[in-house]
């Protein structure tokens, strides 16, 4: 790709800091009214009672939907392909069952928003509560293995010839390091709230949606509400954030959609804060224990990882902290990782920024610290001398992989070799200092996808696809794609995204999207200059009326033939045409079972740690990716320090506070719920190996949306650890694991 | 939010006229914050906004500030910066620069709680609702407090410059339908005991009109320090203020209070008297400091707080009065 394009400043900034860039909850219609969650106070129960009276007669109420007087909603679990569309499995408002504090049991519409709250408030509500069981621990008991954990089995083992079991492998271990690490609730907390915007034309939907899927919002939309999928159309070209929340369909949405249908009225719901906590998913609590077992030499010869992660008792969902990370980072003869569910009464989880990876690659890249410590030998070493050089469960050759030039070059640029492996042994006043490292990883997926390149009789090119710029850069990532494809540039090139009517994309998850719909910009860019070719021959009034089209050709924006060069416009002019347009798919095909696909990446950290105080600051990070090609440097790099914000929360601030007797969130908002300030995040240098990973695709592009975080939190706790000799196993870690054993007088 | 009437005041004698069903507002950022979650519902605002509360004057009288003033003005003027280090740190460490663009000194030491079932009306608290019971002492409590803990009410006091104030013996000046009166902050502020409801010894009516901070050569010699889960944004798990008046390295005088670990703004007069005639050193700082704790009561989640409290005001001490090998 060339370094121009690559390193434009994004499209949508302009518009975005401008405020002409608009969310789903901007717009305004003729007549419209606002819808308001109403949430339940208990975590368990029925309700026994629910007197509407005094909020029916509030000023400006229009209409107040409770399970006594429900919408028409059915279940989502017809909708298909449960859990990846949908968040929710039980259509809400059906019935008084309360499964969840903050679960939705009404919705109120008014003429404005402040109306509909204010009515909200003045239900008065009976329930019958029931015991709840609202956080990891307390539902150990109760943990059972799921039928399935992220496309496998709950246990999945490899074992070396003549081995009969993990224990055995484990026991004959020279060397042995095993430790649990705890992770809590956490939520994913994007800047834009959701909002849903409805209005009906007859029995078509037009929605205005913050969601990561258009096309899957639509399907599901069309399934909940009864209606053709024809009828429904899902808009948002705008997204301020997601992080996964935005993936599937939560309520709130259909109950939008259904109001404004019995209403005959628009009708708009944008979630408070407060309601995000309980209405569109979280990532669940993990414990994990990590056993390795290695060779004086620290060569692994046994690597088991047991998870436990909470899950919603409506809603199935594993956080696959082991599956996703120790079946595919280190070469070890003999792998066990189980999973085991604990049901909690808690509102349903989802996919959060690096599902499973997260906390996963926080439990095993601190067990390897623990063991490059137990046997004094190098962090890095030990990491190289486990390179796995094929996927270990399959043994299939890596698509591309060079994370030992991830190391390597991480390492030179943070000045590894100067950090003294003895703990507490740097210092700065009162401050110990320490660096740490860990891996990165996260899988590469891609989906099917179609685009569409118009020529424009304007002189402008449109590429268009049903896909998504969460914040993420793929309005600038098309855009530039297209320009390399047809030599025009970037400026001249609109892309259009964001609406269900367009061909189709994928989820924006996963960190697919550019992997997906990047390829399929190309086969466009070849169907729309082969359309524009067979139209310049066609027409009679055309510059290249009757000529053969395999002596006409295409670069940069001009057509030419026989010494005649005319600009696209200008044989769109003659023609009367107003655009040409063609269309291009792009689908994985069989190297999927060819070739492990992953981006790799390594994280260097240092931090300092008040010795008296034990606060812990994150001071310096060095992060070097292997991700295939980057077609948008800017943007791509905004996306890595992203994920190491994301992990600098996850590593040292970010926890939801749930109270153990009654399942009431403690932290709602954004001043309890702690997330970095800038104060807490230090220069982030990132860089990029650039290695085109073309058995995966024609660009060479893998994705770069999650692996950020990856990684992150271990390379802060191995860090914290040589800058004070403590192992902090829970996170996040705050002063109370740091005060002790220091100053001595703890 | 409960509908609300809203009334500009002219003069003092307006604004202190007003009904018990009205509130002040200055900068608006706690009581809008709060009306908005329906935790205070006062029938008519007062804007006290054009009152002539303002001005921040040193003299032998002591320093002025007047109640209206903003958090970041008064954090940055020569006077505070120069003679009353504490004060100003305290400032400049309390929530965003946006708040403290808005926010105002009145408004700051009147600030409520930030316990989370106080700021929730779907669950009790005896501070909100009197009698309803505190779920804090078997909940979420990390953010709680440890001193000052009675059966009722377990939840800090968040302001950093209270903290600040009571260290430095300020006094509060109020105004009300029966006149002007001044009182010292530290008793301004009330224990929770029985009655969590009742915060401050204000009576109905009545208008902060400014603090006064004794003048005291050797208040240049203070620190605030504050510890927080992050560096920025983010009330105090424990903050030290610490002011000590040095003869070389003995100590002659010390005014200390804490900050995130009591019910009020927590001043340690006991912990000064231990240091005077002390000649600076870690240990005579850690001695002083352990007498903090004594009194503590920890709650499930924030037995820390006793050992933080401790190396807090050590290491604000250290900080301010030196004597560390
Ligand atoms: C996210 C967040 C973080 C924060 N972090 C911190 C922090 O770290 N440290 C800290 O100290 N504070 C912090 N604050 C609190 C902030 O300092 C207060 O909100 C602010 O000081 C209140 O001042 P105000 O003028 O806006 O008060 P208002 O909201 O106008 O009033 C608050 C209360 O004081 C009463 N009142 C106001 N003026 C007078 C007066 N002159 N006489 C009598 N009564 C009066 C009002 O009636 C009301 O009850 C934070 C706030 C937020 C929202």
């Amino acid at each position: 790709m060339n370094m121009v394009t690559q390193s434009i400043d994004r499209f949508d900034g302009k518009l975005k800091v401008t405020g002409q860039a608009r969310y789903s909850g901007d717009h305004s219609l003729p007549n419209l009214c606002y819808g308001y969650l109403l949430q339940s106070s208990i975590a368990k129960g029925r309700i026994q009672s629910m007197d509407v009276s005094a909020a029916q007669s509030s000023p400006g109420v229009v209409a107040i939907f409770t399970p006594f007087n429900p919408l028409k909603i059915y279940s989502p679990a017809q909708a298909g392909e449960e859990g990846m569309i949908s968040g929710d499995v039980i259509p809400l408002l059906q019935n008084p069952t309360v499964d969840y504090f903050g679960q939705t049991i009404g919705f109120v519409v008014a003429e404005t928003f402040e109306e509909a709250r204010d009515a909200a408030r003045l239900v008065k509500l009976q329930y019958q509560t029931q015991p709840a069981i609202v956080e990891l621990q307390a539902g150990l008991g109760q943990a059972y293995a799921p039928k399935s954990v992220s496309g496998m089995g709950a246990t999945v083992s490899v074992l070396s010839d003549g081995v009969t079991s993990i224990d055995e492998a484990l026991r004959s271990a020279p060397v042995l390091v095993s430790a649990t690490y705890n992770s809590p609730i956490e939520h994913h907390n994007p800047m834009e709230p959701h909002a849903t915007t409805a209005m009906w034309n007859g029995d078509r939907l037009t929605i205005y949606d913050a969601t990561q899927w258009v096309q899957g919002q639509q399907r599901n939309l069309a399934a909940v509400l009864g209606i053709d999928e024809a009828n429904v159309r899902v808009l948002c070209p705008f997204v301020g954030g997601a992080f996964g929340c935005k993936g599937s369909m939560w309520m709130h949405s259909p109950l939008t959609a259904a109001a404004a249908r019995v209403l005959n009225r628009p009708v708009k719901t944008v979630l408070t804060r407060e309601q995000m906590y309980s209405a569109v998913g979280h990532r669940p609590s993990v414990r994990q224990t990590v056993t390795l077992g290695a060779t004086k030499q620290g060569e692994l010869t046994a690597l088991k990882h047991e998870v436990y992660s909470t899950s919603s008792r409506v809603k199935f969902f594993a956080e696959a902290a082991a599956h996703r990370t120790s079946l595919a980072l280190y070469k070890s003869p003999n792998i066990l990782v189980t999973h085991q569910i604990v049901p909690i009464d808690f509102a349903p989880g989802t996919f959060m920024r690096a599902p499973g990876v997260a906390p996963g690659m926080f439990g095993l890249e601190s067990a390897m610290d623990e063991l490059a410590v137990k046997l004094g030998v190098d962090p890095v070493d030990l990491r190289l001398r486990n390179y796995a050089t094929a996927e270990p469960v399959h043994k299939l050759p890596w698509s591309s992989k060079h994370l030992d030039e991830c190391y390597r070059v991480g390492a030179e640029k943070f000045g590894w070799s100067r950090r003294s492996p003895e703990p507490k042994s740097t210092r700065n006043g009162d401050w110990l200092i320490g660096q740490g490292m860990a891996t990165a990883l996260y899988p590469a997926h891609r989906s099917h996808a179609e685009v569409k390149i118009r020529f424009q009789s304007d002189g402008n090119v449109s590429v268009s696809a049903a896909t998504h710029d969460l914040g993420t850069g793929m309005y600038t990532v098309l855009a530039i794609v297209a320009s390399e494809a047809l030599g025009i540039p970037p400026e001249r090139i609109q892309a259009v995204l964001g609406d269900s009517g367009l061909t189709v994309a994928p989820v924006a998850g996963g960190s697919q999207t550019t992997a997906s719909v990047s390829p399929a910009v190309a086969a466009a860019a070849d169907s729309a200059i082969k359309k524009l070719i067979a139209t310049a021959v066609s027409g009679t009034k055309s510059p290249f009326s009757g000529m053969n089209p395999s002596d006409v050709s295409y670069a940069n924006g001009v057509v030419q033939a026989s010494g005649k060069s005319v600009p696209f416009e200008a044989v769109l002019a003659a023609l009367d045409r107003s655009a040409v347009e063609g269309s291009g798919i792009a689908s994985p095909g069989e190297e999927e079972h060819k070739y492990g696909f992953l981006s790799f990446g390594a994280q260097f950290c240092e931090v300092r740690v008040n010795e008296w105080t034990g606060e812990a600051r994150v001071t310096r990070f060095t992060s070097v990716m292997d991700v295939g090609t980057v077609v948008s440097q800017k943007t791509a790099r905004s996306q890595v320090i992203g994920g190491i914000v994301f992990g600098i929360g996850m590593g040292l601030l970010e926890a939801t506070k749930v109270d153990p007797n009654s399942g009431w969130i403690a932290n709602r908002n954004l001043a309890e719920y702690l997330v970095p300030t800038n104060a807490d995040v230090p220069h982030i240098d990132v860089e990029f190996l650039n290695i085109p990973d073309t058995t995966f695709n024609l660009l060479g592009v893998r994705g770069i949306g999650e692996i950020g975080i990856a990684g992150v939190p271990a390379a802060i706790a191995n860090a914290i650890f040589n800058a004070t000799g403590i192992r902090v196993r829970d996170l996040p870690i705050t002063p109370e694991s740091l005060l002790v054993d220091q100053k001595g007088m703890a | 939010m409960k509908a609300f009437s809203y009334k500009l005041a002219g003069s003092t004698d307006e604004a202190t006229g007003t009904g018990t069903q009205s509130a002040f507002i200055a900068g608006g950022t706690n009581l809008v914050d709060l009306m908005k979650i329906d935790v205070m519902d006062p029938k008519e605002l007062v804007d006290i906004n054009q009152l002539p509360m303002r001005g921040v004057t040193l003299d032998n009288n002591g320093l002025r500030i007047g109640a209206l003033e903003k958090m970041a003005y008064v954090a940055e003027q020569p006077d505070v910066v120069q003679h009353f280090p504490v004060i100003s740190q305290a400032l400049l460490k309390s929530a965003s620069a946006q708040l403290r663009n808005m926010a105002s000194i009145g408004g700051n030491l009147m600030q409520r709680t930030r316990c989370g079932y106080f700021r929730d009306v779907i669950m009790p608290c005896n501070k909100r609702v009197p009698g309803s019971g505190c779920p804090a002492f078997t909940g979420e409590n990390r953010m709680h407090a440890i001193l000052g803990v009675g059966n009722a009410c377990c939840a800090t006091h968040p302001s950093d410059l209270a903290v600040a104030l009571v260290a430095l013996d300020a006094s509060i000046n109020l105004q009300g339908p029966k006149g002007t009166r001044s009182i010292k902050l530290d008793d301004f502020y009330l224990l929770p005991k029985d009655t969590p409801n009742r915060e401050h010894a204000i009576e109905p009516g009545e208008l902060i009109t400014g603090v006064t901070v004794p003048h005291t050569n050797w208040y240049q010699r203070s620190a605030y320090l504050k510890i927080r889960d992050r560096e920025s944004y983010e009330f105090a798990l424990c903050s030290a203020a610490v002011a000590l008046d040095m003869d070389a390295f003995m100590i002659r005088d010390a005014r200390i209070a804490a900050g995130g670990v009591g019910t009020k703004p927590w001043k340690l007069p006991e912990v000064a008297q231990a240091l005077i005639g002390k000649r600076v050193s870690q240990a005579t700082f850690e001695q002083a400091a352990e007498i903090a704790a004594k009194d503590a009561h920890p709650l499930s989640q924030n037995g820390f707080k006793v050992t933080l409290l401790k190396r807090t005001l050590t290491r604000a001490l250290v900080q301010v009065g030196g004597g560390v090998a």
